[in-house]
């Protein structure tokens, strides 16, 4: 019983830091796909494990909330074959996260996992999201703090069940550190636990700590539990450490073997990681050397370096990704300088950098003027060069320049109100052969207030841009003004040539002013960009309110991926009921397109989500039930001239996860999915689709050394009459020997149906000494009279 | 009654301090207040007014009335163990804690003697955070700030001695005098209030030499003296001026 108990702690976690394994979902691209705990209001890390396919440019995630219906897309850092990214913990909201990848090829083709997202082919998955149990306040561990550098000669535990609930029998508390019960070595002091470390120098070690802390009932029943981690050690270090500085670091070496569709390819890369700390100053810094880095592609190899001094003044160069109000810019590589000083009363904040590198075209062909077709890929050239004026080529990439600033007032706690301005310019001579240079200026304003300890909470942010589609030709000269004015009746520009010459004066001290540039309709609102958003927390409720308008012509380069052509409202409200043991959901969204009338007829987008999570402090399975009804509407009629745009389809789907610790034989962790969907489409070359997945996943913990974990789902599916039915089983088991030196792991996952394929993965891990750390991972994928690929590689870690 | 418990308080420490002290045992001890986390330098305690004082070490628990004094260049961390409060005792202070227990509530009392304390307090639902000097009481709903107590000509024949002077950082803190005229109030972040023996309040903004205050009430930066002697290199720890 005692055993039993001590696993399903180690792996408690399993139920909070279960991680998700896609093994099923069909995908070119993406072999797996990995959570960390997903607890409300705590960011989650995800790494994306490709398939052993080449010419992968970029891997991103799309992901949002429950209650929105827009997905924030960002850039994953790709390393290896390992996408990674952390979602930030404002996303984190229970019941679920809905997400879904999309993975860019050198060639610019892209495709997104699951397969056919975009084209309404399918739809994304949902992570379930836990509510943090509030069993989790009744152990007070106050000292190490999590996290906390202690010497190993004065090293104290101090626990407070001061707040444990009534049903606790305090003397029943279990201690351990690193795995080895402690209680006995513990004094119990009412409801405070002390351990005084040298008493038991034996006890502890130098190095990482893990302090495990099990509470039981008056019955002996397990109750709950929690874990901490700190570092002790030596005097001397820490006395360096005091003295304020610090450093540690990793190096991660990889080679790499694919083979792709009988091509075999060798890939190597290193990554090294290290910071340090002195004092109030902390610096870090990152390398990341890949063989697959080409001078044709956008860079692979990634370097950074960062200095800050507390919170008020910070220094990075490299490959950075600065963060600015998301209408203007966020989730952007940089390569180059961000600096940021943040005095409280008044911060600014700076961007100087590259967010593309000049990639040159190929000439294919040359043309004389009479024989040059008219085509975008047909450019100018240099003709005593090639000995023609015109050619045919590969376009190349630009360069592209970066330049943002906000200044901003007020720390963020309860107010600030920031001004961002941004710059981006392609730069026209970094390549021969390329088309249409662009330029792109945006300014905008946020403003942020919180009133009565963040209970009352406001942010907004607006923005406006002007995009210039063609720089090549330069600013409009005033020879050419003058010629636009010249003739009979004017211009459609009125017949006022030199308050036009005066506009282009001003405009151009900031962006190229010529035939090119934006919007052509600003008095409608084009490229103004603004939301408003209002969160009121009171009696468990967190309810917000909000507005969002995107003009059809907005655009910053420092931002890829906002919806524009859209406005309208999204309320929601989550509540908290029964001591944080129930959850309701419920949201509420209506988007309108068609702002700048360019459209044959404005689209209504409606959106209900409603939700119910049961997480129970006895013995009975999490439940969460879950409705989402997506409209989309607009006015166009079948039979009328424009009915090749109608809009008239709906979405049900509805959603019911279990997840349940038991005990049988031993301790077991499951989740059950079931979720189906019916898309009915009206309109005239409309798609209907329905679906349905059932899923199964159980851990189970057979020994301390031995685990198990069983994935079943069956998925079915019919996109426009067209049958997709597919089940796939995936039983693997991860095991521990020579005293935990050498972990050892087997996965095996046969799909069948329409979906034929066979994974199986071979993992080992061998500690080599303390803090070097080799890994051999070997994939392999059989499709029945298709291909079988693979991947083998070994990792070399070294932590110090 | 209260010898009864200081007698229960001496018990317990007994049982905490001596040889055997991490030996769990069936006797249902009393629960500690607060402990000290960590110390530079002198730091001394006694578990009551009627105790002597002892030298302390990392991680001592404090009972109900039991008091942490500093030396010269010393501090001390004192944190309560429902963990809603850290006070960082500066030198040559001397503070008495106090705590009433109900049910899951903890309801506490710093006395500030004298000397000089730093505090951060979190957010208190249902219950009590009380700082007292000589001169003042103050009710805490979760801030941040300093408190000092400089003793009059008079010393510690005459209670209501001295001058007592409040600093926030941040949040909101209610008052009240503990002599002289009764008088009540409340001031917020960035402000501060001053009592003295007689009752007379003085507030206002904090100056520059009070944010320097509180600036130094909020790091815990020492320094280290090392010594070659002839068992070895000696390490002495202390506060910087």
């Amino acid at each position: 019983m005692r055993i039993n108990i001590h696993f399903s702690l180690i792996f408690t976690a399993a139920v909070i830091l279960v991680n998700v394994n896609n093994h099923a979902q069909v995908s070119n691209s993406i072999a797996s796909v990995e959570f960390g705990a997903a607890l409300e209001n705590n960011s989650v890390q995800v790494s994306a494990e490709m398939l052993p396919v080449t010419g992968i440019a970029k891997v991103q995630i799309a992901y949002r909330a429950f209650e929105e219906s827009e997905f924030k897309i960002n850039e994953m850092e790709l390393i290896g074959n390992t996408a990674y990214f952390t979602i930030p913990s404002e996303a984190v909201k229970l019941p679920a996260i809905t997400y879904y990848f999309i993975v860019t090829f050198t060639s610019g083709e892209y495709e997104t996992y699951p397969l056919g997202i975009e084209q309404g082919e399918n739809i994304p998955l949902e992570l379930t999201v836990l509510a943090t149990s509030p069993k989790d306040k009744e152990i007070l561990i106050l000292s190490p703090s999590p996290g906390e550098l202690v010497d190993i000669k004065k090293l104290f535990l101090t626990i407070s069940l001061i707040k444990a609930s009534d049903g606790v029998d305090v003397s029943k508390t279990k201690i351990f550190l690193n795995n080895q019960d402690i209680t006995d070595k513990c004094l119990f002091a009412g409801d405070v636990i002390l351990f005084y470390g040298e008493n038991f120098p034996d006890v502890v070690s130098l190095g990482q700590q893990s302090l495990r802390v099990e509470l039981y009932d008056s019955e002996g029943k397990f109750y709950h539990s929690t874990i901490s981690t700190f570092t002790s050690t030596k005097s001397s270090t820490l006395k360096l450490a005091e003295t304020r500085f610090d450093y540690n670091g990793s190096i991660k070496a990889e080679s790499r073997n694919q083979k792709f569709s009988g091509v075999s390819e060798w890939f190597n890369n290193i990554g090294i990681r290290a910071s340090s700390k002195y004092e109030d100053f902390a610096a870090r810094g990152y390398l990341y050397v890949t063989s697959e880095e080409k001078k044709y592609l956008q860079p692979q190899n990634r370097f950074s370096a960062t200095v800050e001094y507390s919170d008020i003044a910070k220094v990075e160069g490299g490959d950075i990704y600065p963060v600015y109000p998301d209408l203007i810019l966020s989730g952007k590589r940089v390569r180059g300088f961000n600096g940021e000083i943040n005095s409280g009363y008044f911060n600014i904040q700076a961007t100087f950098g590259e967010t593309r590198r000049d990639v040159e075209g190929k000439l294919v062909e040359t043309y004389s003027r009479e024989t040059a077709p008219l085509s975008s890929n047909v450019i100018e050239i240099d003709s005593a060069l090639y000995g023609q004026p015109y050619g045919k080529v590969e376009l190349g990439t630009f360069s592209r320049q970066l330049f943002a600033i906000r200044p901003s007032f007020g720390t963020g706690r309860t107010f600030q109100l920031g001004f961002t301005y941004l710059h981006s310019k392609d730069d026209y001579n970094s390549i021969e052969f390329g088309s249409k240079p662009k330029e792109n200026l945006v300014v905008g304003s946020d403003l942020k207030f919180a009133i009565d300890d963040q209970r009352i909470v406001f942010r907004g942010q607006a923005a406006v841009s002007l995009n210039n589609s063609d720089i090549s030709t330069g600013d409009l000269t005033d020879e050419q003004i003058d010629s636009i004015f010249t003739g009979s009746g004017g211009s459609s520009l009125g017949d006022d040539a030199e308050s036009f010459k005066d506009l282009k004066k001003l405009v151009s001290k900031f962006i190229t002013f010529n035939q090119f540039i934006g919007p052509v309709n600003p008095e409608k609102l084009a490229s103004a960009a603004g939301e408003a958003e209002l969160q009121l927390n009171y009696f468990n409720n967190n309810l917000r309110a909000s507005y969002i308008y995107r003009g059809n012509d907005y655009k910053s380069f420092g931002q890829d991926y906002v919806r524009t052509d859209v406005k309208g409202i999204n309320i929601s409200d989550r509540v908290r009921l029964m001591q944080n043991q129930l959850f309701l959901s419920l949201s509420y969204e209506k988007l309108l397109d068609n702002l700048q009338n360019t459209k044959y007829a404005t689209t209504g987008y409606q959106t209900i989500n409603t939700s119910v999570s049961y997480f129970p402090r006895t013995d009975f399975p999490g439940i969460t039930v879950g409705y989402t009804r997506y409209d989309n509407q607009n006015d166009i009629e079948a039979g009328s001239i424009n009915e090749a745009f109608m809009v008239d389809n709906y979405t049900n789907r509805f959603f019911t996860r279990l997840n349940y610790n038991f005990e049988w034989g031993v301790k077991h962790n499951s989740i059950l999915n079931i979720a189906t969907s019916s898309r009915i489409d009206d309109a005239i070359n409309g798609t209907d689709a329905k679906y349905t997945s059932v899923s199964l996943n159980l851990n189970s913990y057979w020994t301390r050394d031995l685990s198990s974990n069983l994935y079943l789902i069956t998925y079915n599916s019919e996109i426009s009459a067209q049958p997709f039915n597919y089940t796939t089983i995936a039983l693997g088991g991860r095991y521990k020997l020579l005293q935990d030196q050498l972990n050892v792991a087997l996965n095996i996952s046969p799909s069948f149906g329409d979906f034929e394929r066979l994974s199986v993965e071979l993992l080992s891990e061998y500690l080599v000494i303390q803090n070097l750390r080799l890994t051999f991972q070997f994939r392999y994928y059989n499709y029945p009279n298709i291909s079988s690929d693979s991947v083998a590689g070994m990792i070399l870690r070294w932590n110090f | 009654m209260k010898l009864l418990l200081i007698c229960i308080c001496l018990i317990s420490f007994t049982a905490v301090a001596g040889n055997e002290k991490n030996q769990p045992s069936d006797e249902k001890k009393p629960t500690p207040v607060a402990l000290v986390k960590k110390i530079v330098k002198d730091v001394k305690y006694k578990e009551s007014d009627e105790s002597d004082w002892e030298i302390a070490k990392t991680g001592e628990p404090l009972f109900d009335g039991g008091l942490v004094k500093t030396g010269t260049k010393s501090l001390a961390l004192v944190l309560f163990i429902d963990g809603s409060g850290l006070l960082r005792v500066r030198e040559n202070s001397i503070l008495n804690i106090y705590g009433d227990r109900d049910g899951k509530t903890l309801n506490k009392n710093a006395f500030l003697e004298k000397g000089l304390v730093g505090f951060e307090v979190s957010k208190q639902e249902d219950e009590e955070f009380k700082f007292t000097t000589p001169t003042m009481v103050a009710s805490i709903r979760g801030t941040s700030g300093a408190l000092g107590h400089e003793e009059g000509e008079g010393g510690d024949e005459n209670q209501c001695d001295g001058i007592s002077t409040l600093i926030l950082n941040e949040g909101d803190v209610d008052y009240q005098t503990n002599c002289g005229d009764q008088g009540s109030g409340s001031v917020g972040g960035g402000g501060f209030v001053q009592i003295d023996g007689d009752g007379n309040i003085n507030t206002g903004d904090n100056s520059n030499d009070q944010e320097d205050i509180l600036n130094q009430t909020s790091s815990i930066d020492t320094k280290i003296l090392r010594l070659q002697v002839e068992e070895g290199l000696l390490e002495i720890e202390y506060e910087p001026e």
